[in-house]
């Protein structure tokens, strides 16, 4: 269990976390989504001990991180793919880390199985991709076997086989009954692994809700129907609260109302329909909608109209895309 | 592993043995030994202070006989106290101390550059046992590399300084004191250099400090007229050893015990400051 109080960091003039508390529940896997320079790697490191806290507090199990007894035992992290010297051996770096707390070789030999390093472990990390440094660093993480575990953007230049990995490790973590906190600012990924979720925008709290509630209380539901009379329905379905789209000659996209109501007014009405299908706002729209005002570098799409439910998702993403201009000020590369 | 069985494992706490100092001191032990670098540079040092003293010993032989032909050359070795072999094995500790201060340096701030910083002080969240886990790894082996260096470079000497007739008697008080006292000196340039690492965070800033306060500090002092700079440059770490290791006072230099204090105090200023910042600063 982590628990933040009001977490503050100031770099400078730069506010990076502006009094955060949140809480991370044990057994299940919970996100911590946020675009570039939300605040997310500041917020790790600071439960991490690494960054102090310009105000507030935050404790692991209860107990601040640095007055664990055991850290590794508690909480293992990957903070940055890039914690190692590059000039060891991957077994080096492990052997190195596992001696602070008398862990044995054989948990170093599971860990390096269990991530997949078996080949390069006795090779030098500097000529490890990107996505071997983020299998080491979770195998440094993975090592003191912890309660609870911090993963700052795990999937990061792994490839798909890699994702889908990282994406069962920590929901097999989860089930076991530990605290997994998974930072992202991929938000289809978001999606496919995390159960509860924590979205920072600006270094502030935006959201923190179960996944589910936060796709649908976020995202209008809509409904997508095809009629060979479109005008006729169009004309009948409007009305309080609901609004139609035409999209194509025989395709209209309808909120407001459900399935069994547009049935209901089609059936009444001897309009044919041979398409009724529920579209859930996907993460993606709603973490665009929720994040719209927090992004700290705007492009030119977000300073429009609010991103329509109806945008296709490509420019959603595109959008994304915009957004993840590198942050240059101070140490924070959230 | 149920969230039963989890929470039971919780609540019998101590979880496991955690970051108590001697694991701390292996782990550092571990870091040091496995870096290819740094195995070079101790290999350098070796050879430098060796290699020194076989080219010193023959120079000194060739000097020694000049001085037999020609009475104002043995005039000068007179004066310099007439035992110019015993300082032979020591010839090369000016690159020594060079070489080791820069380790004490990199070793540090290499921590920074690389990112290791965050698993280590992840690993030991107090940061200080880290820091002077390090801080013995990197005096002790400086120490014992010096010394043995020394001991290697006098068996080297020996027959070159033989072949001219000059003794040389490793075991005598005086030999043991110049390894003695040279060793503890590269280990507190070592020691200095690894604050400047933790402080400045910069491989390159701090031996280009270690070396300006070691070998640019001293020509500059000497260069800048003035009476305070006469004087202050008696105080640079550089200008100890000396003292440190004559067999009699040295004008214009200070008392041998006040430059193990001046000495001591180099050491321990840097020390207590980079482990203050180290506390307080975010990694």
């Amino acid at each position: 269990m982590i628990e933040a109080q009001g977490l503050r960091k100031v770099y400078g003039e730069k506010t990076a976390v502006d009094g955060v508390s949140f809480t991370v529940q044990p057994g299940k896997v919970t996100g911590f989504l946020g675009p570039n320079g939300a605040g997310k790697s500041t917020t790790m490191r600071m439960i991490m001990g690494l960054d102090r806290p310009t105000a507030g507090s935050v404790t692991v199990n209860g107990v601040p991180f640095d007055r664990h007894q055991a850290p590794l035992r508690e909480i293992g992290a990957l903070l940055d793919a890039k914690a190692v010297h590059t000039g060891r051996t991957a077994y080096n770096h492990l052997l190195a880390m596992a001696a602070t707390h008398s862990i044995p070789k054989k948990r170093i030999h599971e860990v390096i199985e269990m991530t997949g390093l078996g080949d390069v472990a006795r090779k030098k990390v500097k000529g490890f991709s990107l996505g071997m440094g983020q299998r080491l660093g979770i195998a440094a993480a993975l090592l003191g076997n912890p309660q609870t575990i911090i993963l700052d953007e795990p999937v990061n230049g792994l490839d798909p086989e890699g994702v889908l990995w990282v994406r069962n490790l920590v929901k097999y973590l989860a089930a076991e009954g530990r605290t997994v906190f998974l930072s992202s600012h991929l938000m289809s990924e978001m999606a496919l692994t995390a159960d509860h979720l924590i979205v920072i925008g600006r270094g502030k709290i935006i959201a923190d809700a179960p996944i589910g509630e936060i796709i649908s209380g976020k995202g209008t539901a809509r409904t997508r129907v095809r009629t060979d009379e479109p005008l006729r329905l169009m004309q009948l379905l409007a009305g309080d609260g609901v609004s139609v789209e035409a999209h194509d000659r025989e395709l209209l996209e309808v909120t407001g109302l459900d399935p069994r109501g547009i049935a209901r007014t089609a059936l009444d009405n001897r309009v044919m329909v041979y398409e009724l299908t529920p579209l859930q706002a996907s993460l993606e729209e709603a973490y665009m909608e929720l994040t719209k005002d927090e992004v700290e570098y705007h492009s030119h799409i977000t300073t429009g109209p609010p991103v329509a439910a109806t945008a296709p998702a490509g420019a959603a993403e595109n959008q994304a895309a915009e957004n993840q201009v590198p942050v240059k000020t101070g140490g924070d590369q959230a | 592993m149920s969230a039963t069985t989890l929470e039971s494992r919780r609540a019998s706490l101590p979880v496991g043995p955690g970051p108590a100092f001697h694991r701390v001191l292996n782990s550092e032990f571990i870091k040091f030994r496995t870096l290819l670098s740094t195995l070079i540079l101790l290999g350098c040092t070796a050879l430098v202070m060796v290699g020194f003293a076989a080219l010193t010993a023959w120079g000194t032989g060739q000097f020694a006989d000049a001085a037999a032909q020609d009475p104002e050359a043995a005039a000068a070795m007179a004066a310099q106290g007439g035992d110019l072999a015993v300082t032979v094995p020591t010839a090369g500790i000016a690159f020594a101390q060079l070489i080791l201060g820069s380790l004490g340096v990199l070793l540090m701030s290499s921590e920074f550059t690389t990112g290791m910083a965050r698993s280590t002080f992840a690993a030991v969240p107090k940061r200080i046992p880290a820091f002077l886990a390090k801080l013995i790894v990197v005096t002790v082996s400086s120490f014992a590399l010096t010394a043995v260096s020394t001991y290697i470079a006098g068996l080297v000497a020996l027959p070159i300084l033989q072949n001219y007739d000059l003794k040389l008697d490793l075991a005598s008080q005086q030999s043991i004191k110049l390894l003695l006292v040279n060793s503890i000196y590269v280990a507190a340039v070592a020691a200095i250099g690894m604050s400047l690492g933790t402080l400045l965070r910069n491989s390159a800033g701090g031996i280009m400090s270690l070396v300006g306060l070691f070998f640019v500090a001293p020509i500059a002092f000497q260069l800048i007229p003035g009476d305070f700079f006469e004087e202050a440059r008696k105080y640079l770490p550089g200008n100890t050893i000396l003292p440190l290791t004559a067999v009699e006072h040295v004008p214009d230099t200070l008392e041998a015990w006040q430059a193990g204090l001046v000495l001591g105090a180099w050491v321990v200023v840097p020390v207590v400051l980079a482990m203050l910042l180290l506390k307080k600063r975010d990694v």
